[in-house]
């Protein structure tokens, strides 16, 4: 099960990211920073998309801004998209909205589950993020300015949590948050993990075939395949895991793999990548 | 598109956007920061500056197109020179190397004379008048303050403050300035764009004074007076020969009883 263990890490980047004001408050400079970029000891780790949009905007590639941008990388080469699914503290607001929203269903609607996706097609999805990743570094090259920053959402949820904790008060990018989080309780549910995040987008660029990925031992498990299609209810990237387990959208979450554990045989749903 | 590039960095740098006034005294740049467009490019508002300033100096910029880059005001805070943002920074947009204080350019300061307690006492405008401001005194809290006195900062003649090529523009004696509402020690932002060039209101009173200095220029003619009259003067050269002048009346070639 990987469930708890994913809520667990998430919990614990969320502490994290309240702890580092802490910290910093009683001038412990061992964490400093932001996910837009953090610093753990003397290891400067930043995100991928700032690090490119630096790179457009300024017009030159420096040794400290390049270095920053390794970390993450390697490790999206190593686990896949693990940020997304097991860290990004928006990600675990995401979800907080979806469970919230199952929950106002079940009892207005009566029906169960987070309600449809706003694109189901996982082609369509990777466009637009890609797109919307495209256009914006274009954009901050050419007005030497890194705008996608305005809308980095874990950047900023971090960013909200210590002015937070140390001014006692919120920036106006808390509207954007905001704004943010009510669609995704009511009309788009999922709608910027899926089909807008920079940093989710670029992450999921960087996979070999060693990759950690979601995938069944049979070849082509239609037959096989449980029926009742639990993988693909409780993705919430809206993909079928027994099919799309390598698409560039999956997380690695592991809720497919979860759903599948009652499934006996040999066409269970299980990480591989640089396992087998 | 290099057109549409030019103009979009205009409205955003050279604060030639109207609701946009990028030029603010009194508030600047953390120490050790390149100059204004490349420091716009290269921050990535993470705020480590922010995390790691002891002293609070540095604060978040609020909404428009600087959101969330680090400024410091020092009207409320100055900047202590620490210099313990530079290091931080993970993407050189605060000079990493840089360590001496003596070494930061982050403005210079100007001392207002017609506010400035030292200078008004010089003045003799000793006399309290009814707004309760002009009360004139050897204050020279800016001097006293001052972590680079005699490089940033001398007293002339010991009686009034005046400050020196050395000032970094911490602004610390900004910070301590007794005058109020408006402080007569005030620092100029560096690499932050000029006065002529911020804002709608500026550039209007700009290119009001150049035309007005372009036809004085142009048509010397007419009949001078006072300083410009001297000025005129003034350059006439000496070495070039005579200058030719010319006498709307006849000069007598012989006067009588004069040989």
């Amino acid at each position: 099960m990987y469930g708890p263990y994913r809520r667990a890490a998430q919990t614990g980047t969320f502490i994290v990211m309240f702890l580092i004001p802490v910290l910093n408050l009683y001038e412990i400079y061992t964490l400093t920073g932001t996910f837009y970029a953090i610093n753990i000891g003397r290891l400067g780790i930043a995100d991928p998309v700032v690090i490119l949009q630096a790179i457009f905007a300024a017009g030159e590639l420096s040794v400290p801004l390049a270095s920053a941008a390794l970390f993450p990388v390697a490790l999206a080469l190593a686990f896949g998209r693990v940020w997304c699914g097991w860290m990004c503290p928006y990600h675990l607001l995401a979800d907080v909205a979806s469970w919230t929203r199952g929950l106002f269903r079940a009892k207005i609607i009566g029906k169960t589950g987070a309600g449809s996706l706003p694109v189901t097609s996982s082609f369509t999805a990777n466009a637009g993020r890609f797109g919307f990743l495209v256009l914006g570094t274009a954009f901050a090259g050419a007005i030497g300015i890194p705008v996608l920053n305005y809308v980095n959402a874990p950047g900023i949820v971090s960013t909200e949590a210590m002015i937070f904790v140390k001014e006692r008060a919120l920036s106006i990018e808390f509207v954007f948050l905001a704004v943010l989080v009510i669609l995704e309780l009511t009309l788009a549910p999922r709608f910027w993990c899926r089909l807008f995040c920079p940093t989710g987008a670029l992450l999921s660029l960087f996979r070999m075939r060693v990759t950690l990925r979601v995938a069944t031992t049979i070849p082509t498990p239609r037959s096989a395949c449980c029926r009742e299609k639990r993988c693909t209810e409780v993705c919430p990237m809206g993909l079928e895991a027994f099919r799309e387990g390598s698409d560039l959208l999956c997380t690695n979450c592991g809720r497919c793999v979860d759903a599948c554990a009652s499934v006996q045989g040999p066409g269970r749903l299980r990480f591989t990548g640089f396992r087998t | 598109m290099s057109g549409l590039k030019e103009f979009i960095q205009r409205v955003f740098f050279h604060g030639e956007n109207p609701l946009v006034d990028n030029y603010v005294e009194n508030r600047l740049r953390p120490p050790g920061a390149v100059d204004e467009r490349r420091f716009m490019a290269l921050c990535i508002r993470c705020n480590r500056c922010l995390e790691v300033c002891p002293y609070g100096s540095i604060k978040r910029a609020g909404i428009g197109p600087t959101i969330g880059t680090p400024y410091v005001f020092p009207e409320n805070k100055a900047c202590y020179l620490c210099m313990a943002c530079c290091r931080l920074c993970p993407t050189g947009a605060l000079d990493r190397e840089l360590r001496k204080p003596e070494q930061t350019a982050m403005g210079k300061a100007r001392i207002d004379t017609t506010l400035c307690y030292s200078h008004l006492f010089l003045g003799h405008d000793v006399l309290p008048d009814t707004s309760g401001r002009k009360i004139g005194a050897l204050c020279n809290t800016c001097y006293n303050v001052c972590p680079l006195q005699e490089k940033a900062i001398t007293l002339e003649k010991n009686l009034y403050p005046v400050i020196l090529d050395g000032c970094v523009g911490c602004g610390i004696c900004t910070e301590r300035c007794p005058t109020r509402p408006r402080r007569a020690v005030n620092v100029i932002p560096a690499g932050m764009g000029r006065a002529d060039e911020a804002g709608f209101y500026f550039r209007k009173a700009r290119k009001h004074y150049e035309s007005s200095t372009a036809i004085e220029t142009k048509t010397p003619s007419g009949v001078l007076k006072g300083e410009k009259l001297l000025e005129q003067k003034s350059r006439i050269e000496g070495t070039r020969g005579e200058p030719d002048f010319s006498f709307p009346y006849e000069t007598p070639k012989k006067m009588e009883g004069w040989e």
